[in-house]
């Protein structure tokens, strides 16, 4: 049986099944991304579009890794119970959030280039990091109490 | 059911206190040292490779040549790099960056391994690589004693200049950062070395001077970005040895801030991300940099004017000034401002021009026609100011200027490679065509035969092919002028100047051509001399007319149009002929249009060959197309063709008498 974590979410499953089907998005991600260099594809790769590469390679590797902290995440919340300190919910949403937020807006600021600047989904970004840094915070914080 | 409790394998034992695997900590890392000393070799080597490695020297280290600095609010187009990729990779795939570039092995074009060049004046030349190091052993060019003592010299060669058509090479003199020129230059095209004064057209037996210092006080001014000669004592007013020359450019070729001016301040405003987001989404100018296409006409034009025009200090004070500073030119500003515009057309009589002819009677001659058009590449801002496109203009919309045919960088819309727009010369999406001029002179698009008389898709119906004829002579061809006119007979008769009619139709008189203007445009029929009645224009030009018209005409031969339309039979002889001119460029160019006919393309001859082995080869083009059915397709009496079909050589000889053989300089 599920150990529940919070009055209605399960927290260590959901964030395990949200960390392995955000690693096989941002898998297939890559895999396009590879794709786009095996044809050459000019929106991709030309020097004008430089930027582009940059954003689209931080989108797919931000999503990939994230997904990998929402795993360890919920190991961790199943293998050290002290971690529980009721900032479980926040923490699961900053982490939801930063998932959608850094590799949406890298992926965004790819779509439309000014230049060298990425275009205005960039503007998500901090905010995302914002999340993740949070999350990693009071994870960090709740460790205190285990061992 | 409970899973049963795993086992360790039988061959691993478990662990105990008298385990060998528990011993001290040191026996555990012997096992290990010989990976970790192949690990610390390893890292060892690999240092030393890196540190020995040959790596170019800063540039605040080079003592040889002119050295890149950053000065005067001039960042380089490296910072421009991040903000503006697309600006700079077309820039970097142009011509105008790979004007001048430090010579290394990998920006030459030339073979320099143990190579020996026997194309200069004097003793060949040996080349040599040393390392990633370039250099040449020839005769010392400073030597002013017997020529039969003149000594060999062994100097490394430093820089280059040129990319597209040819590379000049420049050595280091050994004094301070001053340069002089190697005896040879490389073709690219023909894969090929050539004495570097045959590039130039210049009179017969005159080899050009090879002076230390000259690129540091001539060439640098255009083909850098702020170049600085630096020299402390006006050049050649003392030996140059006993100048001071501390030569520095902001950047090697001519790069962003040629034509944006100087971007530091740019640079600084738009750190600030909330600035830059603000302009994208304006979508207007940025005032702290200044953006060529966006100024009038007349002010963009100079942008390019500052380096394709001739021009010529106002003072020697300003020469002196701009020497320690820099030309004081910066885009956006008023070009007169800075400099004397020459423009002979508009102004034959002040007394800024009459001190130029007076220190160089050539000098107009050398650089523009009787009536002051240009007449050599690389002056096309001169050709514009005299362009009624320009001139006449009264709204700015409709006013000539460089960019509306031109574009400087690449635009997405534009389905050329950056290679192919650069090999065009920087022409705009679409505007390699007709559409240059229709987008003023739209009530020609819908029937353009009735305006040309010319089929409308044969080469006689493209505007530029009779508006912008090939009268200007350079980089060992013609060049479009870009002074924009209409063909004119009169305008041949009394200045010389080929007409766009004649430079096609070669095999036609002038009277032709005269009469057919006058037929179609009303334009009178000029006063003209017997020949002009007689003899096809090309074939007067190609025999009696000045170099400058020869290598015109020789070229002319060799263009596809113009063959077309002219046919090529009765070439033959004519270029086989100019194969024995006496200006190289001349010779160079006829055997490379000749080459172009059918059956020359393997032709054995070399334009700076003994005197003989050229006279020899072109013998044999003549008595090969005299045994040739070809000779005897074309029997009109202007081509200097007998009924019989022999060549009437007694009327090729008066017009050969009248050959105008004054010594002419190209100054391109």
């Amino acid at each position: 049986m599920a150990q529940r974590t919070g009055p209605d979410v399960d927290y260590p499953v959901r964030h395990l099944r949200f960390g392995w089907w955000s690693l096989l998005v941002f898998l297939s991600v890559g895999f396009v991304l590879e794709l786009l260099h095996g044809f050459k594809a000019g929106f991709y790769l030309d020097v004008t579009n430089e930027t582009r590469r940059l954003m689209w390679t931080l989108a797919h590797a931000h999503g990939g890794l994230l997904g990998l902290v929402h795993v360890a995440w919920a190991l961790c919340l199943r293998a050290f119970p002290d971690l529980e300190d009721g900032n479980q919910r926040v923490i699961s949403r900053c982490l939801m959030g930063a998932s959608a937020l850094l590799p949406g807006g890298f992926f965004a600021g790819g779509v439309q280039l000014y230049g060298g600047d990425p275009g205005l989904g960039i503007i998500v970004v901090p905010a995302g990091a914002a999340c993740l840094a949070t999350a990693v915070f009071l994870t960090a914080r709740a460790t205190r109490r285990c061992g | 059911m409970p899973r049963p409790p795993r086992r360790r394998p039988p061959s691993v034992p478990a662990p105990s206190a008298g385990d060998p695997s528990r011993r001290p900590h040191s026996a555990s890392t012997l096992r290990y040292a010989p990976a970790i000393l192949i690990l610390a070799a390893s890292t060892g080597l690999g240092a030393a490779l890196a540190l020995t490695a040959d790596r170019p020297i800063p540039e605040s280290e080079v003592v040889d040549r002119p050295v890149r600095v950053t000065a005067d609010g001039y960042v380089s187009s490296d910072t421009c790099r991040a903000c503006h990729p697309s600006e700079y990779e077309s820039w970097h795939g142009s011509y105008h960056r790979t004007m001048t570039q430090v010579a290394t092995p990998d920006t030459v074009s030339a073979d320099f391994d143990e190579v020996r060049v026997d194309a200069v004046h004097g003793s060949a030349m040996q080349l040599e690589r040393r390392g990633d190091e370039l250099w040449a052993e020839f005769d010392d060019p400073g030597w002013e004693g017997p020529e039969a003592e003149r000594p060999r010299i062994r100097r490394r060669v430093v820089m280059m200049t040129g990319s597209h058509h040819q590379n000049v090479y420049w050595y280091a003199t050994g004094h301070d950062r001053g340069l002089n020129v190697l005896p040879g230059a490389y073709l690219l095209d023909e894969d090929k070395w050539v004495p570097r004064s045959s590039l130039v057209l210049h009179p017969p037996g005159q080899s050009l001077a090879m002076l230390d210092g000259h690129w540091n006080a001539v060439c640098i001014v255009c083909h850098t970005t702020l170049g600085r000669t630096a020299f402390d004592t006006p050049y050649r007013s003392v030996p140059f040895a006993e100048q001071a020359v501390d030569t520095t450019v902001a950047e090697f070729g001519i790069a962003c801030e040629s034509c944006h001016g100087p971007a530091e301040a740019h640079v600084e405003a738009n750190r600030n991300p909330l600035r830059r987001y603000g302009r994208h989404l304006a979508g207007d100018g940025d005032p702290t940099i200044v953006q060529p296409a966006t100024l009038d006409p007349a002010r963009s034009s100079q942008v390019c004017g500052q380096c394709h025009s001739v021009w010529e200090y106002y003072e020697p004070e300003d020469e002196r000034r701009a020497s320690r500073e820099g030309l004081p030119y910066r885009p956006g500003d008023e070009l007169r401002d800075t400099r004397f515009i020459v423009q002979p057309a508009a102004d034959r009589t002040s007394a800024d021009i009459r001190a130029l002819v007076a220190a160089d009677p050539d000098f107009v001659r050398g650089s523009f026609w009787p009536d002051g058009t240009i007449r050599v590449s690389g002056r096309e801002y001169n050709g514009l100011l005299d362009s009624p496109c320009f001139r006449d203009a009264e709204a700015p919309e409709r006013t000539l200027s460089c960019f509306s045919c031109h574009a400087m960088h690449k635009t997405a819309d534009d389905p050329r490679t950056v290679a192919e727009w650069a090999d065009t010369h920087q022409v705009s999406a679409g505007m390699d065509g007709d559409e240059a001029c229709l987008q003023c002179h739209e009530p020609l698009r819908a029937d353009p035969a009735a305006h040309t008389r010319h089929a409308p898709e044969s080469a006689g119906s493209r505007c530029y092919n009779c508006h912008m004829p090939y009268t200007s002579y350079g980089l060992l061809k013609a060049i479009r002028s870009h002074t924009v006119g209409s063909p004119s007979a009169a305008e041949t008769v009394q200045l010389g100047r080929p007409n766009a009619c004649n430079l096609c139709h070669l095999d036609k008189t002038l009277a032709w051509t005269a009469e057919a203007l006058d037929e179609w445009y009303d334009m009178p029929v000029p006063p003209m001399r017997n020949g002009d009645r007689t003899v096809a224009a090309g074939l007067r030009w190609m025999l009696a007319g000045d170099a400058g018209l020869r290598a015109l005409t020789a070229w002319s031969m060799g263009w596809g149009p113009a063959q077309e339309a002219s046919g090529t039979t009765w070439m033959v002889p004519h270029l086989g002929e100019a194969l024995g001119d006496p200006y190289d460029a001349v010779r160079f160019i006829a055997a490379r249009s000749l080459r172009s006919l059918p059956g020359y393309a393997n032709l054995d001859y070399d334009f700076v060959g003994p005197r003989q082995a050229r006279v020899d080869a072109a013998v044999r083009v003549l008595r090969e197309w005299r045994a040739s059915p070809a000779a005897r397709l074309r029997r009109e009496p202007e081509l200097l063709v007998d009924p019989s079909g022999e060549l009437r050589v007694d009327a090729m000889r008066r017009l050969f008498d009248a050959r105008d053989r004054r010594p002419l300089f190209l100054r391109e």
